[in-house]
């Protein structure tokens, strides 16, 4: 028998009309989350002419892949399935909802032949089984919560919304059960369940009443619901694709630079706040980002310093924004109840961002409280107050370093760039230069490019990025440093340049162009494998097992995980470690923590044993920050000397 | 209340010593020059003092006009105006005498702070004289400076111990570094205030130096000799180094 439209009901007419004011209470909850976010700043993006804009540039493909497919949440695969199951099977319940409302009004013929045994009645049934069986898995486990859900606090009004919508799935296969009862003998075909009610659970004799009965709690609790969504945290079906879509692409966190012109203007009467301290500093995109986190703590999980027992947690920081923001606490400042500890103990390493299922920038958010401490109230701890003022004093941050600059080259013949006649500048940078096992990474590249017939030179005096001054906070050090950089690479004429360090790559390759530097940067691990390609290299492949670990700011950062694995493969076995290219974890140094005192246990020590339980001869990195950081973690697990930078095994390998 | 905080610009005083060099017998002109060690936190210890007491602070320092940019980071800091006597002599009653000569030029100074010894010269003796000169008490090594009262209660700290001391009236204190004295980052607004506040430059004076002659200046040659520590505890191999250092005189 066909299906025919509010068969056994009386004034179902009612539930259609009453989808009018539904709409109606959805959108004004959803014009509410925007009047929120609209409270935010506009962004001011200075290098395209103080172009303001409202949130950002919106996405397409991000939008689809992570937003509409959710592509990061089967990364857990359990919750992933599970939350798909509850995403399609409501997306099908729509769409067959809308199909029945379309035959109502206009006859539309979707319950007959095929379309009707497999679309509506196969389908819907599948759909609304597998998001009951996703239901009950969150149901669970919001009963029984991984730390991630719990800590350091677990999103109320979940369990609410999730049983509403279990009892409208349960009413609504009762409905079907009842009505295929009432037909008395004659199963639908392809309503599995529906069938399976109408022989096993639903007495025929009461099914009229009971089909009555369950159509309208059924339509009620319906409405009840998608008027609801809005003002629950449901509401993440619709802002998590859209913030997903005006997130910048990845892998990328773009901190931008900053514009100090209006404090050199004599007549600005207002200045710009630098930093945040309080949410009305945050734009509309980081209101959208606090609004739109779903509590999953998937960022807190992977989190370097929150994994160390530090009191840094990416979740809690978004957390504490999004309850505050909902609250309308605008003006109370923030740093205080987020603590100074756990906003510098960021490692800036961005794992949590990689993780996050809806594309939250929590470094960015982070980052900018600590600008906040750093320029507006003088705060910052103490050593890296330290390394902030020997970059002020002396262009590098590594105050009492035991080496002068030109030590690192003590008895090589390293040529000086020329304008005009040098293709390559081989940016030492700070680290390389000051502090003595870095310097081993300098003198293996220059024996690399030597041998490999490259043109290139180094500058008479090696310096810094400023790269540590703006992981700190103190962007007004990173300009003032970068500027007066730009300007000598003009001089010089300096058009290629070959990076030892990834901050220095990021910087140069991110920050620069802004400042009106535009170079072709090259990281020294891509370049090595240039040179293999070509044939430039001799090198014996030796016998020998390598881990490699990604440095945070060579592969989250910007994307490169092959060429540095191409340069090991080409010189030992590759051996990886289980957390490795974008599930990367930090060594620890990133975000200037390089110049911290630990709280908690230490993140290098921890990464160091994770590469020692690979059994690898030999540990390799592309970092020399790394390559301090976990030469030092390593001392906890062995004495002897296993770690690397790709250009020393490289060096190494040549012959 | 009117601080005055006595400054100098000095050559980058941790340059490693195996990359030291002299020229004309003084630290070679390419290492960079900043504010003298002490003198930062002898300006961080003035401006808390002068947030308590919402005093005013005067940065004094003599040396060469080029000196000024450095300066500006004590104004960053938190001074409210600069003087620099201009000269070059690096005798140290002829330092002290101008310095005076500038302290007289500004009005009433309640207590006048410098390092507790230029991080180029490690003398330590220019407030003692500058002290002298002014009749009022001098006190080196000071950590905590309160002022309460009408008189100031000053902490000596020395590598025994501490000495808590009052006095009232202007003093001349040298100060010493303590955790609570870190010099602060000058915050960006600060920066660009710094650029905006007066600079006073004074010739300097005649004065009479010092009766001792410079007869030459030489660095020591670095040597490195490894010792290895052989014991298995590492605290005990702290003791022992702590014990060898100390005997060596390097503590
Ligand atoms: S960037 Fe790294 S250290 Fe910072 S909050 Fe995210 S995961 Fe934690
Ligand atoms: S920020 Fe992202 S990963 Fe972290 S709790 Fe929120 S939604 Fe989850």
């Amino acid at each position: 028998m066909p299906r025919i439209p509010y068969w056994n009901i009386d004034y179902g007419i009612i539930i259609d009309l009453l989808a009018i004011p539904v709409a109606i209470v959805f959108f004004y909850g959803l014009y509410r989350q925007w009047l929120l976010i609209k409270q935010g700043k506009m962004r001011v993006i200075p290098s395209i002419g103080n172009m303001i804009q409202g949130i950002g540039t919106f996405r397409l493909k991000a939008f689809l892949v992570r937003g509409i497919l959710n592509a990061r949440l089967y990364r857990k695969p359990a919750s992933g399935i599970a939350h798909g199951f509850v995403f399609w099977g409501m997306v099908i319940l729509f769409i067959g909802t809308n199909l029945v409302i379309l035959n109502i009004l206009f006859g539309l013929p979707v319950f007959s032949g095929g379309f009707n045994r497999w679309f509506m009645s196969f389908m819907l049934d599948l759909a609304g089984f597998l998001t009951l069986v996703g239901i009950v898995f969150f149901l669970v486990r919001r009963m029984i919560p991984p730390v991630r859900l719990r800590l350091p606090e677990a999103r109320k009004g979940f369990v609410p919304v999730s049983g509403l919508l279990g009892l409208i799935l349960i009413t609504g296969f009762v409905t079907e059960g009842a009505r295929i009862a009432a037909a008395a003998g004659s199963l639908e075909a392809g309503a599995f369940v529906g069938n399976f009610l109408a022989s096993n659970l639903i007495s025929p004799a009461l099914a009229l009443e009971i089909h009555a009965v369950t159509w309208w709690v059924h339509g009620l609790l319906s409405l009840g619901f998608v008027a609801y969504i809005p003002y629950s945290p449901l509401v993440h079906i619709v802002l998590a694709p859209v913030n997903v879509g005006f997130a910048d692409p990845a892998p990328n966190v773009k901190m931008g630079v900053m514009d100090f012109s209006a404090f050199e203007n004599e007549d600005a009467e207002e200045l710009p706040a630098l930093g945040a301290n309080k949410l009305a500093d945050f734009t509309r995109k980081r209101f959208l980002d606090f609004s739109s986190c779903l509590w999953c703590g998937r960022c807190q999980e992977v989190c370097p310093a929150y994994n160390t027992d530090k009191p840094l947690s990416p979740k809690g920081v978004i957390v504490t924004l999004a309850d505050r923001l909902a609250s309308g606490k605008l003006d109370e400042s923030l740093i205080e109840g987020i603590s100074m500890d756990a906003i510098f103990n960021c490692t800036t390493c961005a794992a949590c961002m990689e993780a996050c299922p809806v594309s939250i920038n929590q470094p960015k958010t982070i980052m900018r409280f600590r600008q906040n401490l750093v320029m507006e109230q003088s705060r910052i701890p103490e050593l890296m107050g330290k390394a902030v003022a020997s970059l002020e004093q002396r262009a590098h941050p590594f105050f009492g370093t035991g080496s002068g600059a030109a030590e690192w080259r003590k008895d090589l013949d390293v040529p000086i760039f020329e304008p005009g006649q040098t293709e390559y500048l081989l940016w030492i940078g700070c680290s390389v230069a000051y502090e003595q096992r870095a310097q081993k990474i300098g003198r293996a590249m220059v024996r690399i490019l030597q041998k490999a017939g490259t043109s290139f030179g180094i500058l008479e005096e090696s310096r810094c990025t400023g790269d540590p001054a703006k992981q700190m906070g103190n962007e007004f050090l990173f300009a003032e440093i970068a500027q007066q950089n730009i300007e000598d690479f003009s001089a010089l004429g300096i058009k290629k340049i070959i990076t030892l360090c990834p901050h220095c790559f990021n910087s140069f390759s991110r920050h620069y162009p802004k400042l009106g530097g535009e170079y072709e940067i090259i990281p020294h691990g891509s370049f090595i494998k240039i040179l293999m390609d070509e044939k430039k290299l001799n090198l014996v492949r030796k016998d020998q097992l390598i881990t490699y670990h990604d440095p945070c700011y060579l592969g989250r950062r910007n994307g490169i995980y092959d060429d540095p694995r191409t340069v090991i493969a080409g010189v030992g076995g590759l051996v990886e470690m289980p957390r490795h290219r974008n599930e990367s974890f930090c060594c620890g140094g990133g975000g200037g923590n390089y110049w911290a005192e630990e709280l908690g246990s230490r993140i290098n020590q921890q990464r160091a044993g994770e590469a020692m339980e690979t059994n690898a001869d030999t540990i390799a990195v592309a970092c020399p920050f790394c390559l301090l950081m976990l030469t030092d973690g390593l001392k906890k697990h062995t004495e002897e000397t296993k770690i690397f930078d790709i250009a020393e095994i490289v060096a190494a390998s040549m012959v | 209340m009117h601080i005055a905080v006595l400054a100098k610009v000095v050559p980058d005083y941790l340059v490693p010593s195996m990359d030291f060099e002299l020229s004309n017998n003084r630290a070679h002109e390419r290492f960079s020059r900043m504010l003298g060690l002490y003198d930062e936190n002898a300006i961080e210890t003035a401006i808390q003092i002068k947030e308590k007491t919402s005093g005013s602070l005067t940065l004094i320092s003599y040396g060469s006009e080029n000196d000024i940019q450095f300066l500006r980071k004590g104004a960053a800091m938190g001074a409210d105006q600069l003087i620099l006597v201009k000269g070059t002599s690096d005798d140290a009653a002829v330092i002290a005498g101008n310095l005076m000569a500038a302290l007289q030029s500004i009005d009433n100074v309640d207590l006048v702070l410098a390092g507790q010894q230029s991080a180029d010269m490690d003398r330590g003796v220019v407030p003692g004289i500058l002290a002298q000169m002014l009749g009022v008490p001098f006190i080196p090594q000071i950590g905590d400076v309160d002022h309460e009262n009408g008189s100031w209660t000053v902490t000596q700290i020395t590598a025994q111990g501490k000495r808590e001391l009052e006095f009232s009236g202007p003093g001349v204190l040298s100060i010493t570094s303590i955790p609570e004295n870190v010099p602060r980052i000058p915050a960006v607004r600060a920066i660009f205030a710094a650029k905006k506040k007066p600079v006073i430059k004074l010739e300097s004076t005649d004065q009479k130096k010092m009766a001792l002659n410079e007869l030459e200046v030489a660095i020591p040659k670095i040597e490195c000799v490894c010792e290895f520590i052989d014991v298995e505890d590492p605290g005990q191999a702290v003791r022992i180094l702590l014990n060898r250092l100390n005997e060596e005189r390097y503590l």
